[in-house]
């Protein structure tokens, strides 16, 4: 393991990314104020929105690096693909699951047929048929072009999925529509550092990524 | 080129029939099925009777895109396809137009037990329900033929293929539902043609995609 740390810029990210989560956890559980119809369900959104952000950031990024991929045929964009898949996904996961955790004690129920929620899962899904095709689709190199293509299109579905669900169930638009910046300053303020700690994480769990696949990568070529 | 090779597709599959009647069987099948589990009340299936069309469709579509490149791949023909001095993107739209083909002939002999097993009432108007379910034909087929390229050649492609093409075609399912509901329900035109919008939009974007990427898609 000791190979991810050798670079300074590395280790710089993994010291400012433990101290901006450390701050990020305090100033969730112990400064933000209570919000007094929602409680501690409400500390949810300072976790569950920047997850999600992070989440759908990693899949652009797929796409751009399946674009990059099949017009310089580098397997270093698909390594950078597959590791924003994986991290993507990770972040989807999550998201699936802090979601219902807030919905319960507000919507009194876990599950809603929400654009928002909607289109996340419907990509999780396509995210599933990723790997799967990744892990039987044959041939690496072929594997990297079909992967590359998926990741554009799954992208460049998001906001047909997103409007079809959207006026398809009317009746569940109960996902909060509050405009961000008409918060207070004591919610805004740590809902952007939030924001801000989990991107700088996701940045450096994609360098982590990336460095392993390319390692991998060399010790397959060295094995040859 | 572009006639030759969907002559060629149409050739294909009018001396074997493989597509269409496998998709016709299937279709015939899950009919079947849905007539034995919904005999309930008849207004009920009468207000699901969109959603069961689109069912049966995405259903059966699924086994004869499947089948789309069948003989390409047994015969290993691809190779001489590849080196052929034809437009990739052609060749994607010589599968796409024959692919609403065989899709539109197989609707068209499945409608009539469709509306007789589930003992529907026929619609008032038929041209605005040919046009969505030819616009949603266009689309399931657009990106059909792309999700079929991608699982052709995986070890697992009966089990990729669905799993790949339902979560991607979601929003069109969702639109070809509204948009049959509403003229089957004979609502104003002003009530559904968001969704005839939305089934355009989704058709010209994976059209286009599909053209642009098919060149990847069945490069050796």
């Amino acid at each position: 393991m000791s190979f991810l740390f050798q670079d300074r810029r590395t280790r710089s990210l993994l010291i400012i990314t433990v101290i901006l989560m450390a701050v990020n956890l305090y100033t969730i559980f112990v400064i933000t104020p209570m919000v007094s119809e929602q409680h501690w369900a409400q500390k949810i959104f300072y976790v569950h929105v920047p997850i999600a952000w992070t989440g759908f950031l990693s899949y652009f990024v797929v796409m751009v690096a399946g674009i990059f991929f099949l017009l310089k045929k580098d397997a270093y964009w698909d390594r950078v693909g597959l590791a924003a898949a994986e991290i993507g996904t990770l972040f989807i996961v999550l998201v699936l699951i802090t979601g219902p955790i807030w919905a319960t004690p507000i919507w009194g129920r876990p599950w809603i047929w929400e654009p928002r929620l909607t289109t996340t899962l419907i990509l999780f899904m396509i995210y599933v048929g990723y790997f799967m095709l990744r892990e039987f689709g044959g041939h690496p190199e072929r594997v990297a072009r079909y992967a590359a293509v998926l990741g554009i299109l799954a992208f460049i579905d998001v906001p047909l999925i997103f409007y079809s669900v959207k006026f398809w169930a009317p009746q569940f638009q109960l996902h909060p529509q509050v405009e961000i910046v008409q918060q207070p300053d004591g919610i805004l303020k740590p809902f952007f550092f939030s924001l801000c700690t989990f991107t700088v994480l996701y940045i450096l769990m994609l360098r982590f990524r990336v460095k392993i696949l390319n390692f991998r990568h060399q010790i397959k070529i060295n094995n040859v | 080129m572009f006639t030759t090779l969907l002559k060629k597709e149409l050739f294909v599959e009018l001396r074997n029939k493989e597509v269409i009647l496998s998709m016709l069987s299937f279709g015939l099948t899950v009919l079947l099925i849905f007539a034995f589990s919904l005999s309930g009340d008849p207004k009920i299936i009468h207000e699901i009777a969109p959603g069961l069309f689109w069912s049966l469709v995405v259903l059966s579509s699924t086994l004869g895109l499947h089948r789309l490149f069948s003989q390409e791949k047994d015969f290993d023909a691809f190779a001489s396809l590849i080196a052929a001095p034809i437009d990739r993107g052609t060749l994607y739209l010589a599968k796409w137009v024959s692919g609403i083909m065989f899709l539109s002939v197989t609707e068209l002999l499945i409608i009539l037990p469709f509306f007789l097993f589930l003992g529907l009432s026929f619609p008032v108007s038929f041209f605005p329900g040919i046009g969505i379910v030819l616009l949603g034909n266009l689309g399931i087929v657009a990106v059909g033929v792309i999700v079929s390229g991608l699982a052709m050649r995986a070890k697992m492609s009966a089990v990729l293929l669905p799993v790949l093409l339902f979560p991607l075609i979601t929003p069109l399912l969702i639109a070809c539902v509204k948009a049959t509901t509403g003229w089957y329900h004979v609502l104003p035109f002003s009530h559904w043609q968001f969704w005839v919008l939305i089934i355009a939009t989704y058709v010209v974007i994976f059209g286009l995609a599909g053209y642009i990427f098919f060149d990847h898609i069945i490069e050796e």
